[in-house]
């Protein structure tokens, strides 16, 4: 049985059962934030299923590796994010050679024949133009506008002041503008 | 632009990440996969320890089991049991081992030509001294109950499993495998996680701990630094050497230089790991705890 919680029901119960080594606490936990870790980590990896799976699993086995680090004086989604980010980051310092990869087509989209081709086409060139992003400005517009998160979130997800999440997006969105000149937007 | 970025579609993590993760947590001992096993493991056993533990206090605790040889308690050679009291001492030989149950909290494998000696067997307070040889010890219970004492250090338990050697001369070396200790001596404190050693010296106390993958050259010269007098400045050596990883190594080393060497091994921290927000430079120069502990919380990751 896999017990599904809403973010809301992520409690110091369940990270206490996590902390002491309840696996059921941990899948459960790892079944609310699954998906959203994934897509993070696969737009952040311009759409390699493959990186991104593999860096969502590592992002578990860390999360649960320094479960006994989180003290409740924070938001458990903020710290979650903190190893989403940090393993991004890494992920991508390490395969530098690798980053940008030559093909920076929005990948597989997602929109079904229903839905608007104009609309589907827009997306899919907003994702193009997020994954040629820098890797520091990608980040900052992910937990911005993909997940929601406010300044002072973000700025303890990334580590850096609130001053600092402001200038990235400043600059992200200037890049973003740049790249989708001609589109609905400029 | 912003509501398409806004409406990006979430995409479903495929099943097989899970998979791999169970697998993960299955294998036996990798690096980083084998410490969440043992992570995972430990902290089930402690959740089970600890309630026995609980209910279960006024029961006898520790209760001694032959492996090899045969190890003496007190005076006597043991049988295949025994039990030891407060004050008594374990001793085996070249060819004897015995394990120890810590009251109900943890065990403690004594290894051949170790002498040690059952301290105190309280509730709060499950101490053992090391005089010589080799213990490994594996504790599932909260923070601060377990103590090793030995003459140049006490070992205080943060829930983990370690080893700790004492040689003749009372030199000590503790390698940490699962969790976090703390080497304690005369008001000086290491912190040691899992994958990281520090060595002990009689009448100098605990030096600076390291991780066991650090480079070679940074650990010699750790060891000049921590116990010895040398001519060449072993920080010339620690300081370029030093990985983000030995941030753990550098974080100790601000409070055991001087201001000019601090400044030093300040400026080779920041290249490798910036200052948390709010926490400035002059902060951690004069040494402000809880400066200090807020940087110390941000470096876990990386170690």
């Amino acid at each position: 049985l896999v017990v599904v919680l809403s973010e809301r029901e992520i409690s110091a119960g369940i990270v206490e059962a996590c902390r002491q080594g309840d696996r059921d606490a941990f899948r459960a936990l790892y079944e609310t934030y699954k998906d959203k870790v994934y897509s993070i980590t696969l737009y952040f990896f311009h759409g390699d299923s493959s990186t991104a799976a593999d860096a969502t699993q590592q992002v578990f086995l860390k999360l649960l590796r320094n479960m006994a680090q989180f003290r409740g004086d924070s938001e458990f989604s903020t710290w979650l994010y903190r190893f989403v980010v940090n393993t991004c980051l890494d992920w991508t310092r390490r395969k530098s050679a690798r980053e940008i990869p030559a093909d920076l087509r929005p990948f597989a989209a997602s929109y079904s024949q229903e839905q608007d081709f104009a609309r589907a086409q827009t997306g899919e060139s907003v994702q193009a133009a997020l994954s040629a992003l820098p890797p520091k400005f990608r980040m900052p517009v992910l937990l911005r506008y993909f997940e929601g998160l406010s300044y002072g979130e973000m700025g303890r997800a990334l580590n850096c002041s609130t001053g600092t999440v402001a200038s990235r997006l400043n600059r992200a969105h200037k890049i973003l503008a740049k790249k989708l000149a001609g589109l609905k937007y400029v | 632009m912003f509501d398409d970025l806004k409406n990006l579609p979430v995409r479903k993590a495929p099943d097989s990440v899970w998979s791999e993760i169970e697998s993960s947590l299955d294998r036996p001992r990798s690096r980083s996969t084998g410490f969440s096993l043992c992570l995972a493991a430990a902290a089930a056993l402690a959740a089970i320890a600890f309630f026995v533990y609980r209910y279960e206090a006024d029961k006898p605790r520790w209760q001694v089991v032959r492996l090899d040889g045969a190890p003496s308690i007190g005076a006597s050679k043991m049988g295949d049991s025994g039990r030891i009291a407060e004050g008594q001492w374990l001793e085996t030989d070249s060819t004897s081992r015995a394990q120890i149950s810590v009251g109900e909290i943890g065990t403690v494998q004594v290894e051949p030509n170790t002498r040690v000696r059952l301290v105190a067997a309280r509730p709060q307070e499950h101490r053992l001294s090391l005089a010589k040889g080799e213990i490994s010890a594996v504790v599932n219970a909260p923070p601060r109950l377990f103590f090793v004492d030995t003459t140049a250090s006490t070992a205080v338990d943060l829930g983990c499993a370690y080893t700790m050697k004492v040689d003749d001369s009372g030199s000590g070396l503790l390698q940490v495998t699962l969790g976090w200790v703390a080497l304690e001596w005369n008001g000086r404190e290491s912190m040691v996680p899992a994958g990281a050693s520090c060595r002990t010296r009689p009448k100098i106390g605990p030096g600076t701990p390291y991780f066991d993958d650090a480079p070679a050259e940074l650990k010699d010269a750790l060891s000049s630094f921590d116990f010895s007098v040398t001519k060449a400045d072993p920080l010339d050596t620690i300081l370029p050497a030093a990985r983000a990883r030995d941030t753990l190594t550098l974080w100790h080393l601000l409070s055991r230089t001087q201001r000019s060497d601090r400044d030093r091994v300040l400026d080779r921290m920041l290249a490798l790991a910036p200052l948390p927000e709010g926490v400035t430079r002059a902060q951690i120069l004069s040494l402000d705890r809880k400066a200090l502990d807020q940087w110390k919380d941000q470096l876990v990751f990386k170690w």
